[in-house]
């Protein structure tokens, strides 16, 4: 039985995600990231917006471990990433789903292998990995196209498969990079109610958007960025364009 | 772990198959280079064996003065049947060649005729020497000029002999220094197609590898696809190897045949099928493994 994670209340209090003082600078001095404070805790919705090249993305970066912090640091569950080793990588990514604006599905495999892959990388067995990866589908209404192959779907439709293989390895956190910056606005409210749903069931999310709609459709949280620093962070905020 | 193996080489034949072309011209230089190895070791084999049934015909004919007695020439067989050199002596008495000339000239009436003219027994007694070594019969030759019977000896033949133990030698190095020079060319087009094979599998799979690293897969669930790809490759390169050879080996074989009635190619093929698989498989999957190693060290950044 596929469950996703649910948490008390007494739970809702643990942190998942912190920044300590974390800055992030590339080479040639440009800092994308300056001096960083922030607290996610289990079962947050929090919603990061900014211009392009406010530092959204380097920020889920820093979470899914692409990107180190150049100072401070950075946990998740409590564990410090910063020198996390290439060895020790792939089970921190097995804790945490990702949606991206591209999908980013295997164009070689079908939609059910697509999902499946991210049960075979964690050595899930087979019968397993069959009722799972069924189960997840039906609830993105994708279950009716499991052999189809990426580039015979809508974009919508692999925005879904995207999250269904996010979600079938029941992850602490879903982190979202611009899920719908390729979406028509409809796909992109089915996207977030989604995500949504996800949420009441005790998942923790980070959805990073510049999208105002959505945002505002969401109605959690707010992280504004600006120039790498945050300059709103609001309990239940609106969108607000610097 | 069966688990990631089972997994990680399905992938890679799912890969091989749907790489298409690539995978077609990838196998089918590594089938040329297994041929090439084992058509080279097949006719160095036989080279030697053909050598070797030579080698039993060539020998040096030791003749001696009429009035030589067969007491003496007994010793002197004797003495050079000690040394560790020669394999056997063979005496051929007077009488003996007499009888021998007359039977393989048999069709030559003007020669018996001769031969009667000039009346008694014109042919000299000699020992047939054969040598363990075909490279030793100079030594030997260089010996017996220096015996001590020398006195006795008419002529030695071998000079005649010598030039064409001098040539099959000669021929017999030439093939092998051959083989092994292709043999070394092909082994390195084999591992440079292998690498190139793998990375282009790589480069036209960044995206997927990068993905994969996103969802968690370790990096021995991104590596071993590759290694099981160039194995693959290996083992199928070997099958359709052997599958040429064998009909290499059928077409030429009656030609050879014909030319050296003691060769068998066929025989050979079948009675080596065992060394000659083993071989091919072992080189082939190791070429294939290696060449994956190699562009995984240099392109993939896992």
């Amino acid at each position: 039985m596929l469950l996703l994670n649910k948490n008390t209340n007494e739970e809702q209090d643990k942190i998942m995600i912190k920044f300590d003082s974390v800055s992030k600078i590339y080479k040639g001095d440009f800092p994308a990231l300056e001096d960083i404070n922030l607290e996610i805790h289990e079962g947050e919705f929090v919603s990061v917006v900014g211009q392009s090249g406010s530092g959204k993305s380097t920020l889920l970066k820093l979470i899914y471990a692409e990107e180190m912090a150049t100072s401070g640091e950075v946990y998740f569950n409590s564990n410090l990433l910063n020198n996390l080793s290439r060895r020790k990588l792939p089970y921190h990514r097995r804790n945490i789903g990702m949606i991206f604006q591209d999908f980013k599905l295997l164009p070689r495999k079908t939609v059910f292998e697509n999902v499946a892959y991210a049960l075979e990388v964690a050595g899930v067995p087979d019968e397993e990995i069959q009722e799972n990866v069924q189960q997840i589908l039906d609830i993105v209404s994708m279950g009716g196209k499991m052999k189809k192959y990426p580039h015979q779907l809508s974009g919508g439709e692999q925005q879904k498969v995207a999250i269904a293989r996010a979600l079938v390895h029941a992850p602490m956190v879903i982190i979202a990079d611009e899920p719908t910056g390729n979406l028509d606005p409809v796909t992109s409210l089915e996207i977030v109610q989604l995500l949504m749903r996800i949420n009441e069931l005790g998942t923790t999310v980070v959805l990073a958007s510049h999208d105002k709609d959505i945002v505002d459709r969401v109605n959690k949280r707010v992280l504004v960025l600006d120039n790498g620093k945050i300059v709103v962070d609001c309990a239940k905020g609106k969108y607000k364009a610097s | 772990m069966f688990l990631t193996i089972r997994r990680t080489f399905r992938e890679a034949i799912q890969n091989f198959i749907r790489n298409g072309w690539l995978s077609i011209a990838t196998v089918s230089i590594l089938i040329l280079s297994l041929y090439v190895l084992s058509v080279f070791f097949v006719v160095t084999s036989a080279a030697n064996d053909i050598m070797k049934d030579v080698q039993g015909k060539v020998n040096i004919s030791i003749y001696f003065k009429p009035d030589v007695s067969e007491q003496t020439i007994t010793e002197i067989k004797a003495d050079l049947e000690n040394s560790s050199e020669v394999k056997s002596v063979e005496y051929i008495s007077k009488e003996q060649a007499l009888a021998d000339f007359k039977r393989n000239n048999a069709s030559e009436p003007i020669i018996l005729q001769s031969l009667d003219e000039i009346g008694g027994n014109p042919l000299l007694a000699s020992l047939v020497v054969k040598a363990s070594d075909s490279t030793r019969y100079q030594a030997i030759s260089d010996r017996i000029s220096q015996a001590s019977f020398i006195g006795e000896i008419s002529r030695i033949n071998y000079g005649k002999n010598k030039e064409i133990i001098d040539r099959l030698n000669g021929i017999v190095a030439t093939i092998k220094k051959i083989g092994t020079t292709l043999g070394v060319l092909f082994v390195a087009i084999s591992l440079l197609i292998t690498f190139n094979a793998v990375r282009i599998t790589i480069y036209t799979h960044k995206q997927e590898i990068e993905i994969m690293r996103l969802v968690g897969a370790s990096n021995l669930f991104i590596r071993l696809p590759f290694i099981f790809e160039g194995f693959i490759y290996g083992v199928v390169g070997t099958v359709f190897s052997m599958l040429l050879l064998f009909l290499s080996v059928k077409f030429v074989s009656p030609y050879v045949s014909s030319a050296v009635p003691s060769s068998n190619l066929v025989a050979f093929y079948l009675g080596n099928f065992g060394a000659l698989l083993g071989g091919q498989l072992i080189l082939g999957t190791l070429l294939g493994v290696i060449g994956s190693l190699i562009a995984m060290r240099k392109y993939l950044k896992v």
